[in-house]
């Protein structure tokens, strides 16, 4: 629709104005393949047995570099593909962003986290991604072990099973000399000088709020809540599924994910700009769109110029059967003419043959019985040349004004006609009754117009007499007509689906009319007599069997008449039935909330495939980031990120000498975090839960997603915590699960 | 295998993956005579499973040590060892009992602070709060002043009220799923 038609059509009263087309239709993301990853291995020639490989083991991305690195060299998809190509006869493995660059690698991808935890449990697509690390990081393994010792983080209270499965790989597997274990949210916090803190890290998969006093973190008060961006983007994925139950296209994981991250934001008020987020105002703006790839089904646009040739060919062609139609009627006249004339001559011949007998040999030849039916014969040819020859000339009004026709033979008894006459006048009286019948017609529907006058009269003095009544009724009757049509609405919604009972019903009724036995109620009956179609109503049934098109549009049509017809008669003499009021403003799409929803403050045409594939994003862009703030609107039983915090400041930790320092330091880290307005929410949240004189600041990580693996890198590359590696010989004295505690770390349980 | 990008045809993208494939790639840092425990992926449901096992046996270990070790009925000698005695369930919940306090006991005596966090205790608690019972349109997210008996869903107004009733079953238990509130047949 061009802009112009917009600002041109008046605003019909009862509906909200037209919206310009939208300004902006965002696109969703390419699959995120990067392209082949060069080895680099100039951190490899600089480092020496004592520098370690930091390795940040994130289920958002898995993050490796050297600890003298400023930021992490590699950031890997935790994924792997591994499969067998049997044309080739080789195994392909393919990882992080690289399952991307092939349909059957996207296919055979598997996520080293068991989805939706942080818990790793596919160990050899966990190999597949630590020798891609290695692989990229240049380490030539020349003693046949990596060599180095390394630091790799693991969730918050990790399960003994992991860690033991994990140092086995990288002992035994890899031959590192020593390993370190800490927590990713832990690092990120001393990378950004926290010392006293309460450290918010809502990253991937899970959110964890964990209190530090003194640099030592109070694991025992951490709490985990398990949603992160993943969830986040699978409940938009959830909302979008059933929105547009019917969506052409597929939207992935990975594109849900950039929707979550470009779209949605943190509401600052949920409650108030919620309610406001459909209202037609400014719905342009939080309405976004987003267009799946589509192809448009061609339509041959002809031009004017073929259009007129065509419609011309049209003509041409019509105008030769025409001419050959009137060529045929004229050959048809010129024989009838002629043969009236033969007809007539044999008349007149007739007249001068004296004898009977000779008579009725010229009539034999002719194929004639007597006189009678030759004279009937030229009357009909007389009677068909005119009438032909009138309608050639364009005017066939004339048998309007016939002249009433005369039944004689009617008044005659039958036994004083002879054989012929008794045939010809059976045949009067048909014809007497057909014209009888036309009569009669005429005269009904005189009457009809008559009587609907009349109505209307009756009608009209009623309304003078008692309008309120009048009205009353006409509401009434409004009424009942709109609820027939939502009725029909629901049938045909409800006959969509198979195990309805409407549908049920009318397999039942199916069943019946094709059964040859009659059905029980009928032979309680009694006997078998059939009486099918006794009553009119009875072959109703067949409409309330008829499904798919057309099979109700006739009486949908009549409906919609009725109901104009009422409405017009109350928008004319009823004072509060305004435009307004009238069904057909009523079901405006501008007036419909749920259109507002589905296709924003736009016209949607089912026909279109551009808009077929168009998602609109309005609701769910403040509704998917709230789940951390109440997720109990996705079905998750767990106390929100404001609830879990005010718990561990004002119960928890109410008799720490060190509180005041905890909540003067809110520490905000992880991926999830990066929502717009998430600090100012958060810290608004948490204002009105503490005592008014109670200071707090919040803040969040110079960089939520990467400071994680830089806390790592500075932590390993200190003197003093060379003593925190477990060396292998360690590892193998003291079991699989051991670790050496740290203030970085968990507590070896 | 078809190529995901219009600009390579079939031998730049074998070319591409040719590049791309770790598998091929000689990997000499790691341990040639390593072999992978058998069945080492186990999912979450496993782990934990195993590992609140471990834990319970350890505390059984521990309690029926010494004096708790109850002494065998010896009757005539009539064939201890056969004679299996049906598991009490008054001493099946003591222990229970025991389990529970030696836990907590021995997380106090560790770390004066409570209970030694694990995977599964430091998961947040249901909610508390009256925001909790806030009510969300099932359809469109907008606040819910109403249900309907008849679905269970919650909805804003009467228009989608107009369409909850038109919606089939399945429809409807989706919307329920995706708060979390269906019907789950086992």
């Amino acid at each position: 629709m061009a802009p112009s038609a917009i600002d041109d059509a008046p605003a019909a009263s009862g509906r909200n104005s037209p919206k310009r087309p939208p300004a902006r239709i965002w696109n969703v993301s390419e699959p995120p393949f990067e392209g082949y990853r060069p080895i680099d291995t100039e951190g490899y020639a600089r480092s020496n047995g004592e520098t370690a490989i930091i390795i940040d083991n994130g289920s958002s991305a898995v993050r490796a570099g050297w600890s003298f690195d400023s930021k992490p060299r590699l950031s890997v998809l935790p994924n792997m593909a591994r499969y067998r190509d049997r044309k080739l006869n080789r195994t392909f493995t393919f990882i992080g962003s690289d399952v991307y660059s092939d349909g059957t690698a996207r296919g055979q991808s598997k996520s080293i986290y068991e989805p939706g935890s942080n818990i790793i449990n596919n160990w050899d697509a966990m190999e597949g991604v630590l020798d891609y690390c290695f692989i990229k990081m240049g380490i030539d393994g020349r003693s046949g072990s990596i060599d180095r010792p390394i630091v790799m983080t693991e969730p918050v209270a990790n399960l003994g099973y992991t860690r033991k499965t994990m140092s086995e790989i990288l002992f035994e597997c890899y031959g590192a000399p020593s390993v370190a274990y800490g927590v990713d949210s832990l690092f990120s916090y001393s990378y950004n000088g926290g010392r006293s803190g309460l450290v918010v890290d809502s990253s991937y998969t899970s959110t964890h709020l964990i209190p530090v006093v003194d640099t030592k973190p109070l694991l025992s008060q951490a709490t985990r809540l398990n949603w992160g961006r993943f969830q986040s983007a699978q409940y938009l994925l959830k909302l979008l599924r059933l929105k547009y139950p019917s969506f052409p296209g597929k939207i992935s994981d990975t594109q849900a994910e950039d929707l979550v991250r470009e779209h949605c934001y943190v509401s600052q008020n949920y409650e108030e700009e919620l309610s406001r987020y459909l209202d037609w105002t400014g719905l342009e703006d939080r309405d976004h769109i987003i267009q799946t790839p589509f192809t448009e089904q061609v339509v041959i646009q002809k031009t004017e110029e073929e259009l007129a040739i065509a419609a011309e060919k049209r003509k041409e062609s019509g105008r030769r059967l025409q001419a050959q139609a009137a060529k045929m009627r004229l050959e048809k006249l010129k024989k009838k003419e002629e043969e009236f004339e033969y007809y007539v001559q044999l008349q007149a011949q007739l007249q001068e043959i004296p004898t009977k007998k000779e008579k009725a040999r010229v009539l034999e030849s002719n194929d004639f019985d007597d006189e009678g039916q030759l004279d009937k014969r030229v009357k009909e040819l007389e009677k068909s040349i005119k009438k032909t020859r009138n309608k050639d000339l364009g005017d066939d009004a004339e048998e309007e004004q016939q002249e009433e026709p005369t039944f004689p033979l009617l008044e005659v008894p039958d036994d004083q006609l002879d054989e012929e006459g008794i045939k010809q006048k059976r045949q009067q009286r048909l014809m007497k009754s057909n014209y009888d019948a036309r009569l009669r017609a005429r005269v009904e529907k005189e009457a009809e117009k008559a009587r609907q006058a009349e109505e209307q009269r009756l009608d009209d003095e009623r309304r003078e007499a008692d309008p309120e009544g009048w009205i009353g009724e006409r509401r009434i009757a409004r009424q009942a007509i709109v609820q027939k049509m939502k009725d029909r609405e629901r049938l045909k919604a409800e006959l969509s689906n198979r195990k309805s009972l409407a549908n049920q019903m009318r397999m039942k009724s199916i069943a019946n009319l094709a059964s040859d036995a009659p059905s029980k109620k009928r032979r309680r009956g009694g006997g078998d007599d059939d009486t099918f179609g006794a009553d009119d109503a009875d072959w109703g049934v067949y409409r309330t069997i008829a499904t798919g098109e057309g099979s109700d549009d006739e009486e949908e049509e009549d409906l919609s008449k009725t109901l104009k017809d009422i409405e017009s008669q109350l928008l004319e003499h009823d004072p509060n039935f305004t435009e307004e009021s009238t069904r057909e403003a009523q079901t405006d799409w501008t007036k419909s909330v749920l259109h507002a929803f589905f296709h924003g403050p736009y016209p949607y045409d089912p026909e279109s495939q551009r808009e077929a594939h168009q998602l609109h994003l309005n609701v769910e862009r403040i509704r998917v980031p709230e789940v951390v703030f109440q997720p109990s609107i996705a079905g998750l039983d767990q106390a929100g990120i404001v609830e879990i915090a005010s718990t561990i400041l004002t119960e928890r930790l109410a008799n720490n000498p060190r509180r005041d320092d905890v909540l003067n330091d809110i520490f905000l880290t992880g991926g999830n975090t990066l929502f717009q307005g998430f600090e100012e929410r958060l810290r608004n949240e948490l204002r009105a839960v503490l005592p008014a004189e109670q200071s707090i600041k919040v803040r969040r990580a110079k960089d939520c997603v990467l400071d994680s693996w830089r806390g790592a890198a500075q932590w390993a590359g200190k003197k003093e915590n060379r003593r925190n590696f477990i060396t292998k010989a360690e590892w193998a004295e003291k079991g699989g699960e051991y670790i050496k505690e740290h203030d970085l770390g968990n507590a070896l349980g | 295998m078809a190529p995901l990008t219009a600009q390579s045809d079939e031998k730049t993208h074998q070319a591409l993956l040719d590049k791309l494939d770790i598998y091929a790639v000689h990997k000499p840092f790691r341990n040639p005579n390593w072999r992978p425990p058998q069945r080492r992926n186990k999912n979450l449901k496993q782990v934990l499973g195993e590992a609140s096992r471990k834990e319970a046996s350890m505390m059984n270990t521990q309690a029926n040590s010494g004096a708790s070790t109850p002494a065998i009925a010896s009757e005539g000698g009539s064939t201890p060892a056969g004679n299996v005695r049906p598991p009490n369930i008054a001493q099946a919940a003591q222990s229970l009992d025991r389990l529970v306090l030696e836990r907590n006991g021995r997380a106090a005596a560790g770390n004066a602070t409570g209970p030694a966090p694990t995977y599964t205790n430091i998961e947040s608690a249901p909610s508390f709060h009256p925001s909790a019972q806030k009510k969300y349109c099932d359809i469109t997210g907008l606040p819910a002043p109403y249900t309907d008996p008849k679905t269970r869903l919650r909805y804003h107004n009467k228009e989608m009220f107009g369409t909850i009733r038109t919606m089939p079953q399945n429809v409807y238990e989706g919307y329920l799923a995706a708060r979390g509130a269906h019907t789950v047949l086992k």
